[in-house]
């Protein structure tokens, strides 16, 4: 029900994408970048995406494609191989910059293990609200990229992507993160902010019921009725992207 | 200055809403409940009801409703027709859910069979799904193919075969034999069988194209003609689904109505006026293919529905129905543009006038619309946002005149939110 190249899109411009996200939100993630030199990495997965993540002044930028100049280059021969180094089961071997082998080793692997713990959280830790807070945050950053990329990839989510007229739709937490998906000729975009202008909107009731629907404990059809989930505009864009967020919850499993 | 005309509050529909919630999923589910009926915003609609007469219904809060939607299209002569409910009940004295069938049952087939001009014979189960999958088995054992063509943004039920891949509990098996074409396209429909000769069963379609979204829209000239031809020349069966339409533009069927004939139409909606009974027709040619199908329920031949259908048709018949509902909804079409235009306002009435589509178009994203239909359901006057609307014979000009009223007031209202527009 899932493919390996999708899911890679899914590692890359989500999961890694957030630490985008991350930096922003949690000090200590600043706080493993500061007095560092800027530094850049790039991924280059063969048969899948390829990005570079640039790390300066204590925050992280990722952009589409392989920056050539990048410091440290980190190719993949699959998907799969990428994946699995997601997954842990695959230890990267950089094609050049051994000389920030340590950046990787040490600063990069510390800033992924603290983003493990807030999108893999121990329910524990969810008792405090500012962790919750955090992790439900960079939840929503990441399943609002992967609904691009599943959109754009996986053969069913193009099928629903192949149903959603071009403009951009607004999904959001009330008081919380907003993001845009654009829409042009069935290719979707995420940008990770309010957008100004939108065809359609949905809004969750607040970031608990956010939580809640991403932890696939309330259903999002059960939720409008009850007022929680607010929608609005071009609902046919909407119904689709819930078809891709039902097919986010098969790949981030 | 806005003429003064009471805002609903629905207090107990919620706390009906709420208990429903706590026994049934997402308390009223599919569409007849908010998510699907596009309750936007939720606080706008009645969510449970409480009685219906006429062109009206009433809910559990004891707001009134000029009601547009009928129940999605099985109100045809207005809620609680005394005619047809007073066969119901006489029937429901003698005999209803028996292990032989009522003698009703060839009573209303012989009566579809003169009513639908092209119906040969007719089969009866309960829903439209029950029908359209029906039609799709049968020309499937008819022409020993597996494919069938879809127009896009279609709807035939909820059997997985009419759902899409990407809906939930649906496989990609299922849907595995469906292929799409858009609709009025007949050089794509040509293409589409030339590339699958051989393999299609059926290309099934609406009589027009009245999906949910969507500016509504009548098939071209010829179109009907073209396809009938095609679909005879390859060997593919020809089915409409008129369960939304079906006696609503022509009591002889909406294939009539366009000028061809199908080989094999379903009703539902508008056989019995809510009664639950629904009815394929078709030519003899598939007849045998028909008897084949090991296909039955345990309602399917119930009594009280066949002669609820028979009082309905007979209605309809000697109201000349269809020439009442095109009436009656040019009228309120007319009446909606006009009083959008007075307030500065495009609202654009499509499809067919006893089925009108509406869309405000001074925007593109229905966010003016949703918000002038949320003032009308407010105000008692029960439309959709996102879907054809439906004409009853109930529907008075009296009725129409209140709506003519709420409309210029709900105009108002959302021309008052949106100073930046005028």
């Amino acid at each position: 029900m899932t493919d390996a190249r999708t899911l890679a899109y899914i590692n890359l411009y989500g999961i890694l994408g957030t630490l985008e996200n991350l930096c922003e939100l949690d000090p200590n993630a600043r706080a493993l970048l500061t007095n560092k030199k800027p530094i850049t990495i790039g991924f280059d997965v063969k048969g899948g995406p390829k990005a570079t993540l640039t790390f300066k002044n204590g925050f992280c930028r990722m952009e589409d494609g392989l920056n050539r100049k990048c410091n440290i280059m980190l190719p993949f021969s699959s998907c799969e191989k990428f994946n699995g180094m997601i997954d842990g089961t695959v230890t990267p071997i950089p094609s050049k910059g051994f000389q920030h082998i340590g950046f990787l080793l040490n600063s990069f692997t510390a800033l992924t293990d603290l983003l493990t713990k807030y999108l893999r959280p121990d329910p524990a830790d969810l008792e405090d609200e500012e962790f919750f807070v955090t992790s439900t945050t960079l939840m929503f950053y990441l399943i609002s990229v992967a609904i691009a990329q599943i959109g754009n990839n996986d053969a069913i989510g193009q099928f629903s992507a192949g149903h959603i007229p071009d403009g951009t739709i607004k999904m959001s937490i009330k008081d919380g993160p907003a993001v845009g998906i654009v829409v042009r000729n069935h290719h979707l975009i995420t940008l990770k902010k309010s957008p100004e202008q939108y065809r359609a909107i949905m809004e969750f009731g607040d970031i608990h019921l956010a939580r809640d629907l991403f932890d696939g404990k309330v259903n999002a059809i059960a939720c409008i009725g009850e007022g929680t989930i607010v929608m609005g505009g071009m609902i046919n864009m909407i119904d689709n992207v819930n078809r891709i967020l039902d097919r986010v919850a098969v790949y981030l499993a | 200055m806005a003429k003064k005309i009471k805002i609903n509050t629905y207090e107990k529909s919620r706390e009906w809403f709420n208990r429903a919630t706590q026994v049934i999923p997402s308390g009223v589910y599919g569409h007849l409940g908010p998510a699907e009926g596009n309750f936007i915003p939720v606080t706008s609609w009645p969510l449970l009801g409480n009685s219906a007469k006429g062109s009206r219904f009433w809910d559990v809060d004891g707001n009134e409703f000029i009601d547009y939607m009928c129940a999605y299209g099985p109100n045809i002569l207005g809620y609680c027709d005394e005619d047809v409910d007073a066969a119901a009940i006489e029937q429901a004295k003698i005999g209803n859910c028996t292990t032989t069938p009522s003698y009703k049952m060839v009573e209303l087939a012989e009566l579809m069979v003169d009513t639908v001009a092209s119906a040969d014979w007719a089969f009866f189960a309960k829903n439209g799904n029950d029908v359209t999958q029906a039609a799709i088995m049968c020309a499937r054992a008819a022409t020993r193919r597996k494919k069938i063509i879809f127009v896009n943004g279609f709807y035939h039920g909820v059997s997985m075969w009419t759902q899409k891949v990407d809906y939930p509990g649906v496989l990609p098996e299922d849907v595995a034999n469906n292929l799409y074409v858009a609709w009025n396209d007949f050089e794509a429909l040509e293409k589409l069988i030339d590339e699958n000769d051989g393999e299609v069963a059926a290309f099934i379609a609406t009589p027009y194209m009245h999906g949910n979204y969507l500016d509504n829209s009548l098939p071209a000239d010829g179109y009907w003609q073209k396809v009938r031809k095609l679909c005879t020349e390859k060997g593919i069966v020809l089915i409409v689904d008129d369960v939304r339409c079906g006696f609503r533009l022509d009591i002889a069927g909406s294939d009539h109505y366009y000028g061809f004939e199908a080989d094999l139409i379903c009703f539902c909606k508008a056989i019995a006026n809510g009664w639950n009974v629904s009815c394929l027709c078709g030519k003899d040619s598939l007849k045998s293919a028909m008897s084949s199908l090991s296909y039955t329920g345990s309602y399917w031949m119930s009594a009280v529905p066949f002669a609820a259908g028979i009082a309905c048709i007979n209605k309809l018949k000697a109201l000349d129905a269809p020439a009442m509902f095109r009436e009656k909804g040019l009228k309120v079409t007319e009446g909606l543009c006009a009083a959008a235009a007075n307030n500065g306002f495009n609202l654009l009435a499509t499809g067919e006038p006893a089925l009108f589509y509406l869309r405000i178009t001074n925007d593109d994203s229905l966010f003016l619309h949703q918000e002038w239909i949320s003032e009308m359901v407010r105000r008692g006057i029960f439309l959709a946002g996102h879907h054809n609307h439906f004409i009853n014979a109930a529907l008075t000009d009296e009725d129409i005149n209140r709506t003519m009223e709420v409309a210029d007031v709900a105009f108002k209202a959302v021309r008052d939110n949106h100073p930046e527009l005028f």
